[in-house]
């Protein structure tokens, strides 16, 4: 074997054995990375129960614990989420001029969630309704309905 | 009788006494506190009036944030059923609790402050200017760290101030186009603001952050070492007398290579020729860094004992506060978020990400490149608003000053449902609890 041949094969085993090395840490760091991306999130399900029917009056009840509201029209249902869609405040019914007005920038939502005053981007979405075998309604927030969607229940 | 007590004072103190000047420069070089100073500096670094010394009180502001952040962190505990507690026992059960925690958000509220001035007062001697440009942009790195620092502080205590701005910041967050959401989860360690997002905050606001400022503090000191002391004192504003003959110059340096004629590394800014014109840096200098420690120590404490720390109600998911207002100092940004929602046709950009990424990230933009794209003479610098500089100066003060406008309106005029009042108007009654 000549020398050339020799001298071209430290240099590459030079080459890597250096990016070895960056490799190792690059590979450490991405898994130091990765330790910050949860695997598992031990947060409250998206499709959660409210209460029975009877429990809520006709018009809108806010429903802190989940931050939405239930409206009622005699036996129809739906529910509209009570977070600001600017930058997540809670927002609040306004029963005299049936409106929602977010405390935070100022947005304002008409009743069906439709914005007409301030900065917020979206109107406040809907999420379906369902009724669990032993009669509770059911929101899955993981979703979202159009301001047509009234859910019957008889 | 009080010279032969200093002498009885320096015979027990000292073993050795310098015998010439360069003996006492060789001691401040060799002592362990004081070697991080030059050994002599100009007189005119010295000066109260030019740097007003906004750079040394923001850094002793920071130390006071680290000793008592440090205290704090014996009694307060990071957990979102624990957190808000373990603040009211710092306020009413531990001893001089609430002295600590004032004097943290005091020394705090001041750092945000005092960097700000300190950033006006390097653009309007025009200061950063050719190789200090580099330390201009770590100074960009430290004004946005302490706002970061404040940002992950006020929301430890987990009350409703806290809980609101996180949701609000991390939702700013979650505007950024493609990346917002992977963005938002990450910094919540989750979907929902909960005791992930707590831990997080906490360790980049007691280690995280304070490990990286302190990291370019340590760089930003020796650049302005390396870059020639503060530029006031910069050969590009008094120019040095035309060499006459290649006979040796008195040169700044610290080697034999010294009888070279030109200029050598060390020399590059400083004026040897002014060396009559400086001072050892001990004591001059010690004395003056003891007496704006002094000054700033007793200025939060006086404050922490005029106003406390305020502490909300504990967090609550279901109830925003109305008005919801952010720290003053972020308050242009919440002003801006408010106001800055784009619509046309169909296309909505939220203000989220006008005002609280792309109006933010563009000021951040411009102060970064402008030490690049200034033309006025470099015979300018170290000087306090000169005539060359008027245009830019001017625009500097008016970004400054429309800043200084919207935090007032923010802290003065924005009543319930951020409606604007005057300040002397009353807001209508709401209640506070659902």
């Amino acid at each position: 074997m000549s020398l050339a041949a020799k001298v071209e094969r430290r240099r590459f085993l030079q080459w890597v054995g250096q990016w070895s090395v960056v490799a190792a840490i690059a590979t450490q760091f991405g898994g130091v990375v990765r330790a910050f991306v949860p695997r598992v999130l031990y947060e409250p399900s998206k499709k959660f129960k409210l209460g029975k029917p009877a429990q809520y009056p006709e018009g809108v009840t806010f429903v802190p614990t989940h931050r939405l509201f239930v409206i009622r029209e005699r036996n129809q249902f739906h529910v509209i989420s009570a977070r600001c869609t600017h930058l997540g405040c809670t927002v609040e019914w306004k029963a005299e001029g049936r409106q929602f007005d977010c405390p935070c920038h100022g947005s304002k939502f008409r009743s069906n969630g439709e914005r007409f005053a301030g900065p917020a981007p979206r109107p406040l979405p809907w999420y379906p309704l369902s009724m669990s075998g032993d009669g509770f309604l059911v929101v899955d927030s993981a979703k979202t309905v159009p301001s047509t969607y009234r859910f019957a229940v008889v | 009788m009080r010279s032969q007590l200093t002498r009885l004072w320096r015979w027990i103190t000292w073993t050795w006494s310098p015998a010439s000047e360069r003996e006492a420069s060789t001691a401040i070089v060799e002592n362990l506190w004081l070697h991080w100073f030059p050994a002599k500096i100009d007189e005119k670094s010295f000066g109260w009036r030019y740097s007003l010394w906004l750079g040394v009180i923001a850094a002793f502001l920071f130390l006071i944030l680290v000793v008592t952040g440090v205290l704090l962190m014996f009694f307060y505990v990071p957990s979102t059923e624990r957190a808000y507690w373990s603040i009211k026992d710092i306020d009413y059960v531990v001893g001089f609790g609430w002295l600590l925690r004032n004097q943290h958000r005091w020394a705090a509220h001041l750092m945000v402050l005092v960097v700000f001035l300190h950033m006006l007062r390097v653009f309007f001697t025009g200061a950063y200017r050719a190789q200090r440009a580099a330390n201009w942009l770590v100074g960009l790195a430290l004004l946005l760290l302490t706002l970061l620092l404040s940002f992950t502080g006020y929301l430890l205590p987990w009350d409703q101030l806290a809980f609101w701005a996180v949701t609000v910041g991390t939702n700013i967050a979650k505007e950024v186009p493609v990346v917002g959401e992977s963005v938002r989860f990450v910094l919540l360690g989750g979907t929902e603001i909960g005791q992930s997002a707590l831990v997080r905050f906490y360790v980049l606001h007691v280690v995280a952050l304070p490990g990286v400022v302190l990291l370019l503090f340590a760089y930003h000191m020796w650049r302005v070492r390396r870059d020639g002391g503060l530029a006031v004192t910069d050969p590009a504003a008094t120019p040095l007398p035309e060499a006459s003959s290649t006979a040796p110059v008195g040169s700044k340096t610290y080697s034999l290579f010294g009888v070279t004629p030109g200029t050598s590394l060390e020399t590059r800014a400083a004026r040897p020729q002014a060396d009559e014109a400086a001072a050892p840096s001990s004591p001059h200098l010690l004395r003056r860094l003891i007496l704006v420690f002094l000054a700033v120590f007793t200025v939060t404490i006086i404050l922490s004992l005029i106003s406390g720390a305020p502490l909300e109600e504990a967090a609550n998911p279901s109830l925003t506060p109305n008005p919801a207002k952010a720290p003053w100092y972020f308050l242009w940004l919440q002003e801006l978020l408010a106001v800055t929602t784009i619509r046309a046709g169909q296309l909505t950009i939220s203000g989220g990400l006008v005002g609280g990424i792309i109006i933010p990230g563009v000021l951040l933009t411009a102060a970064a490149a402008w030490p690049f794209l200034d033309r006025s003479p470099l015979r300018t610098i170290g000087k306090w608003l000169p005539p060359e500089r008027r245009v830019q100066n001017a625009v500097f003060a008016l970004i400054a000053l429309v800043i200084a406008v919207l935090v007032l309106i923010g802290v003065l005029m924005r009543g319930p449902y951020w409606q604007l009042y005057w300040p002397w108007q009353a807001w209508p009654q709401l209640p506070t609890r659902l």
